[in-house]
């Protein structure tokens, strides 16, 4: 740019100062981009580790411990497994395989966490719920990345939220299949019997819930041949018969 | 180059108060509805703005004398695009749960008219230095103003203050409600509202007589 005192509005150093602009903009972003990838990464994995764990209750909600306590914590009781359609553990991935984890502590499968890929308002919401070994318990739920609004449907990472979930059924009182939902409005509303199959919702966010309740469902839908191995596996979890049924259901015990 | 204090001090007080960019611009208004619902996010929000526009600012008023005029806005635009990725991928690598509650809001400053419209108004016709003292200024009054509506609504919607609550047991024992109204956007709208209406009735700086 150094003709300055030609014409800066001629078409050719209009042409020549949008390249310029675009190039160096470009240039910049790339720059930046790249060159933070690696610490977005490793937040990004970090992140879902501790989402996993809060939703396992190995660690407190909305509480963040150290990246080696939760590498230590994460190494030594999380699993992820490969399961098929009909709940077998895989050995490899195949096409139709699903992903999912086990909480154990010594060896004992406690409970299992499925990973949630749910349609919100503004874009995917992803996360992890947690099931006790019962195969019917929530033991919890955590949300690592959502695009909703924050302060309405982004409440649904908040740690009120997601505590909510703990201790809620998947089955309704006639012990069949409902997945839990998100309310509109409070728990306390709803009738006696519908109470432990519904979280409080979230005020201003009815959309995000009814979302994000679609896509639990779903995501409980596809994993139910696990649940149902590991509701079969429960009553014989006493340690007599726990070889039998491991035998049986090919839990990696 | 630099001129004595009280020239800078004319353009931070303008920025901030007399000229304020939400009350008396009446500019930023989208994103002051979406991000005061709590404390946090609008304090992260108005640094983030801050940053942005006294940077563009700078950088548009250096480039003044050689961006050709018929396609400054895009460039303007362009600059500010570049600012606002660089620092939403700051934020994404240092400050990764900040970056979590603010999504889309980062991306959104491209839009937020107030830095587009400092780059129009001011660093167009003003030195480098000027310009980004004017930005810092400008994204202190919005800011001001993000931080007190959204007092204001957490306080009033969810009774609490940065997230503690800070209403007593005792209050909603006795038959006090959060405003849900206060949660919402238009919450922010009435908020907004009266404060323009605030500013512009306070003597000597209404519109009429200026």
């Amino acid at each position: 740019m150094s003709e300055t005192k030609r014409d800066k509005n001629s078409r050719v150093n209009v042409i020549k100062f949008a390249l310029l602009v675009s190039f160096i903009c470009s240039l910049l972003i790339t720059a930046a981009v790249s060159g933070l990838k690696k610490f977005q990464q490793e937040n990004i994995e970090l992140d879902k580790k501790i989402n996993l764990l809060a939703a396992a209750n190995l660690i407190d909600t909305g509480k963040k411990p150290s990246k080696q306590k939760t590498n230590a914590l994460y190494d030594k009781h999380i699993q992820a497994v490969i399961v098929d359609n009909r709940g077998k553990i895989l050995k490899t991935d195949t096409p139709k395989s699903m992903h999912m984890y086990f909480y154990k502590t010594d060896g004992v499968i406690q409970g299992y966490i499925l990973p949630i890929n749910s349609r919100g308002l503004w874009g995917k919401i992803h996360g992890y719920l947690a099931l006790e070994n019962d195969g019917q318990t929530v033991s919890g739920f955590s949300v690592y990345s959502h695009s909703e609004t924050p302060g309405l449907g982004g409440e649904i990472e908040s740690t009120w939220f997601e505590k909510n979930f703990k201790g809620k059924k998947i089955f309704n009182s006639h012990n069949k299949f409902v997945s839990v939902g998100i309310a509109k409005g409070k728990v306390a509303n709803l009738p006696e019997n519908e109470r432990k199959n519904y979280v409080d919702g979230i005020s201003g966010a009815t959309l995000t819930g009814k979302y994000l309740s679609e896509g639990i469902k779903s995501t409980l839908t596809r994993y139910e041949a696990v649940s149902i191995n590991l509701r079969r596996a429960k009553p014989a979890a006493t340690k007599k018969e726990s070889k039998e049924s491991h035998a049986k259901k090919q839990n990696p015990l | 180059m630099l001129k004595n204090k009280t020239h800078y001090k004319e353009i931070l007080a303008k920025g901030i108060w007399k000229e304020n960019p939400v009350a008396y611009q009446v500019l930023g208004i989208c994103s002051a509805l979406a991000v005061t619902v709590k404390m946090s996010t609008a304090i992260v929000m108005a640094v983030a703005l801050t940053a942005v526009t006294a940077f563009s600012s700078m950088i548009i008023s250096s480039l003044r004398k050689k961006i050709p005029s018929n396609i400054r806005i895009i460039v303007e635009l362009a600059v500010i695009a570049s600012l606002v990725i660089v620092t939403d991928e700051i934020l994404k690598a240092f400050f990764y749960d900040i970056s979590k509650q603010l999504s889309i809001f980062v991306g959104l400053i491209i839009t937020n008219c107030i830095v587009l419209g400092r780059a129009e108004a001011f660093a167009l016709a003003n030195d480098p230095i000027d310009s980004f003292v004017d930005g810092i200024a400008n994204g202190i009054g919005y800011g001001l103003i993000l931080v007190f509506v959204a007092f204001l609504r957490e306080l009033l919607g969810t009774g609490k203050f940065f997230g503690l609550p800070v209403i007593p047991q005792v209050l909603f024992d006795a038959g006090y409600q959060n405003m849900g109204l206060m949660v919402l956007a238009p919450g922010a709208f009435f908020i907004i509202g009266l404060i323009i209406w605030l500013k512009n009735s306070l003597a000597g700086i209404s519109h009429e007589k200026k």
